[in-house]
């Protein structure tokens, strides 16, 4: 194998599949990245064995020559070494050739370094998934959809499903479903050219969350595939495959109250200041707990009491405050974290009693919906 | 107080509330008085058991921890009653704060016992007569019986309670020691569980008399420092003051227990986890806390000690929630090696008053039954102020009591 390409173009791959190289790796050649080159350009393959991002570097761009190949071949080299050469070669023009079996030279300017590398039949082969029945979402689209709901996961291993978010594809909707059973983030997008088939599929967070920062903010289609293991999103020359978690989802439809007896409309951002204020002295308290009172008149009241730090009261102005007089103590993390995933100025915030789920959405928008559990005190 | 007082000696109380559960809700309702009662835990839970239990109904052989399947066969006539802890915390503090109008050196232990410091009590007639006026004051102002212990440390005191139940005054003093304690088996002691009688019958110190006798060097070779403590306890010596504040510093509530052989079975395992949990419920209880550490501790045949640990939501006190977590931790960690010790402990420990609940999708509908009452009480006590009303379990009307 002997090649040459332009630093920065396979900084920026490295940079992508990076992403799913774990030190911890399951398999020890895991913690390479698998180099495959060819005529027509440069494969290069990271995987955690939950993750595998696989990204191509074309050999011509726009009638600009990025990669020279003078030998095709393929190699495995340690992640963390030839990420760290890459980044601080003296030139821009790098040459990479494997002579005899694993022996890699990396050659940029004066600088010349020997890397041991492993051999690429070793590495496990990409999951296979059936392409052609897939959708497509644009990336800032898909972008938000994560952020909006990703947050909500689990951080617990106890149940392990609630780790991940339910994406669900039925009747040309995608309804996205994150819980990690105290609270809960739902977000609908209806779908062009959906799929014909139902999907039910369960997507790490943790996979989400790498997808994103993989994502650029164009509206460039991302399509996706899903199987019954894996779920494939292929944004550009970047293919993300993720495993899926096995197992039933709860049914979280039923949470989702069908009638309210208190509606607030609020400004969003003036609580969530409000909230974050009364979190101040409650944020050393388990649970972190604030109290929220409103009392039919146009104003709700936040307040937050440590007895042996302090407390605080605080008057929040509502747009309207319609309904039954209601106190409800709940996590101010977990609101905060409600409200910052829902743009826009006007939220309203349905009660239906002390004890019971309460939701919050924008006020001119139906697709996202964020559910809280109170707390209770005793 | 002077005529009793010896030079520079204290005189330490030990205050024991007899069967005090049971004596609250005897209290409480009256026609409970000479019935057998028990207060067991909650009786919901399939694993209920007896938490504590009248002298009636100890009697017939009921005793503190015996399932209440079994409690019932042994006493058909048992009243079982569920736990009303904010009736026994109201009691504990009525009695506690009695105890405070003679000194500031009370050192509550539990709910249910605690220390006193009375050396410098004014007071016209010997430490006996004051200890007549207390237990005299409890019973007739609070309904409750208790038995006090009297001696010149804690050690003493704490065991001179013990004597005689209920009611009961016992003066201890270190000249007593030799005639009133040595002949007793080890067990007898405070602060010598199985484990080191087994330790200390191995070591063919049977009675207090021989661990008193026993070498320090031997002692402190096989039982470490703790076997210097348990010879100057079995020879009367106790300087732990009685420290008013001690009650705020409980960090854990914990228990292990060393299991007979090097065990590797998982069900085994998993059954003296769940004995284990049940313990340190049962502590739990007796201090009204709940805690959201749990921990759990492995030593294996090696004596290599791992220990694991979660932070949880919430702050449980249940036996079996602390089962399901110790056993989810027991699950992920435990490598198959041999075992010869398990500890379960619950840490970050605050009173359950004061606990908050973090309600989920799979339980919020249990608590949202309860609504209605909570709001009343909610209305009422800002009419009448917080405190005013609690809930809990009313008078014989309710009758899910007769059992």
């Amino acid at each position: 194998m002997k090649f040459e390409i332009a630093r920065d173009r396979l900084l920026d791959g490295l940079n992508d599949v990076m992403k799913a190289v774990s030190s911890k790796a399951a398999i020890p050649i895991l913690t390479g990245i698998k180099l495959d080159v060819d005529e027509e350009g440069l494969h290069l393959t990271g995987s955690d064995s939950d993750i595998t991002i696989q990204t191509f570097i074309p050999a011509e761009e726009n009638g600009e020559q990025l990669i020279r190949t003078s030998q095709r071949g393929s190699i495995v080299l340690q992640a963390k070494y030839f990420n760290e050469i890459v980044r601080k070669l003296p030139t821009n023009d790098i040459e990479i050739e494997v002579s005899g079996h694993l022996q890699t030279h990396i050659r940029s300017g004066k600088s010349e370094f020997h890397l041991i590398g492993s051999d690429a039949e070793d590495y496990p082969q990409l999951p296979e998934i059936d392409d052609d029945r897939h959708f497509a979402i644009p990336a800032d689209l898909l972008k938000s959809i994560i952020r909006e709901t990703v947050f909500a996961v689990s951080a617990s291993e106890s149940r392990p499903i609630l780790t991940g978010v339910h994406w669900q594809v039925q009747e040309d909707e995608l309804v996205c479903v994150a819980t990690d059973s105290h609270r809960l983030a739902r977000r609908k997008t209806r779908l062009e050219n959906a799929p014909e088939d139902d999907y039910s599929v369960v997507i790490p967070g943790k996979s989400l969350q790498e997808l994103n920062k993989i994502l650029g903010d164009s509206n460039d289609p991302v399509g996706i595939t899903m199987s019954n293991k894996q779920v494939l999103f292929r944004a550009g020359h970047v293919l993300f495959y993720s495993r899926l978690l096995e197992g039933n989802y709860p049914d979280t439809s039923r949470l989702i109250p069908s009638e309210y007896k208190t509606d607030i409309h609020v400004n969003g951002k003036t609580l969530l200041q409000s909230i974050d204020r009364a979190s101040l002295l409650a944020r050393e308290e388990r649970n972190n707990v604030v109290r929220f009172s409103a009392d039919g008149s146009n104003t709700v009241e936040i307040s937050s009491n440590s007895p042996e730090i302090g407390k605080v009261e605080e008057q929040v102005e509502t747009a309207s405050v319609e309904g039954e007089e209601l106190k409800i103590s709940f996590s101010a993390k977990y609101m905060m974290d409600a409200l910052r995933a829902i743009e826009g100025q006007d939220i309203v915030i349905r009660f239906t009693g002390a004890m019971r789920p309460f939701i919050l959405k924008s006020a001119e928008d139906d697709t996202l919906l964020q559910l809280i559990l109170p707390v209770r005190t005793y | 107080m002077i005529e009793s007082k010896p030079k520079k000696g204290r005189i330490i109380f030990h205050i024991d509330m007899n069967s005090f559960f049971a004596s609250v809700e005897q209290a409480h309702d009256p026609s409970l008085k000479g019935k057998p009662v028990a207060v067991a835990g909650n009786p919901k839970e399939r694993k209920g058991i007896v938490v504590t239990c009248s002298y009636e109904a100890r009697a017939h052989g009921v005793y503190t921890t015996m399932p209440v399947w079994e409690a019932r066969r042994k006493c058909p006539e048992l009243i079982v009653i569920p736990p009303d802890h904010n009736r026994y915390r109201d009691a504990s503090d009525a009695m506690f704060s009695l105890l405070r109008t003679y000194t500031e050196l009370v050192e509550p232990v539990s709910i249910d016992e605690g220390y006193l410091d009375v050396s410098d009590v004014e007071w016209p007639g010997n430490a006996v007569g004051l200890s007549e006026e207390m237990q005299r004051r409890i019973l007739t102002e609070l309904d409750l019986p208790c038995s006090i212990g009297i001696a010149p440390n804690k050690f003493l005191a704490k065991t001179a309670s013990d004597m005689k139940k209920p009611m009961g005054i016992t003066i201890l003093r270190k000249r007593d020691v030799p005639s009133v304690l040595w002949p007793l088996p080890v067990i007898e002691m405070h602060g010598i569980g199985k484990s080191t009688e087994e330790k200390l019958q191995s070591l063919k110190i049977r009675t207090i008399g021989d661990l008193a006798a026993a070498p320090e060097g031997f002692l402190k070779e096989n039982l470490g420092k703790r076997g210097l403590h348990l010879k100057r306890r079995a020879n009367g010596i106790d300087s732990r003051p009685v420290d008013p504040e001690s009650v705020h510093e409980r960090k854990s509530v914990g228990g292990s227990v060393t299991l007979p052989v090097d065990e590797t079975d998982p069900a085994e395992l998993k059954k003296t986890l769940r004995k284990l949990s049940e313990k340190v419920a049962l502590r739990l209880d007796r201090r009204e806390l709940a805690g959201d550490l749990v921990t759990i501790q492995i030593r294996d045949a090696d004596w290599v000690n791992h220990s694991r640990s979660r932070t949880l939501t919430n702050a449980i006190h249940t036996a079996d929630a602390i089962c399901r977590e110790a056993e989810l931790l027991f699950d992920r960690h435990y490598g198959g090696q041999p075992v010869r010790l398990l500890g379960v402990t619950i840490g970050r420990v605050i009173d359950r008053s004061e606990t908050t609940e973090q309600l989920s999708i799979f339980n919020y509908e249990k608590h949202a039954k309860e609504e209605p009452v909570l709001k009343m009480i909610g209305e009422l006590e800002s009419k009448f102020g917080k405190g005013t009303v609690t809930k809990g379990f009313s008078g014989p009307k309710s009758g899910g009591r007769q059992g």
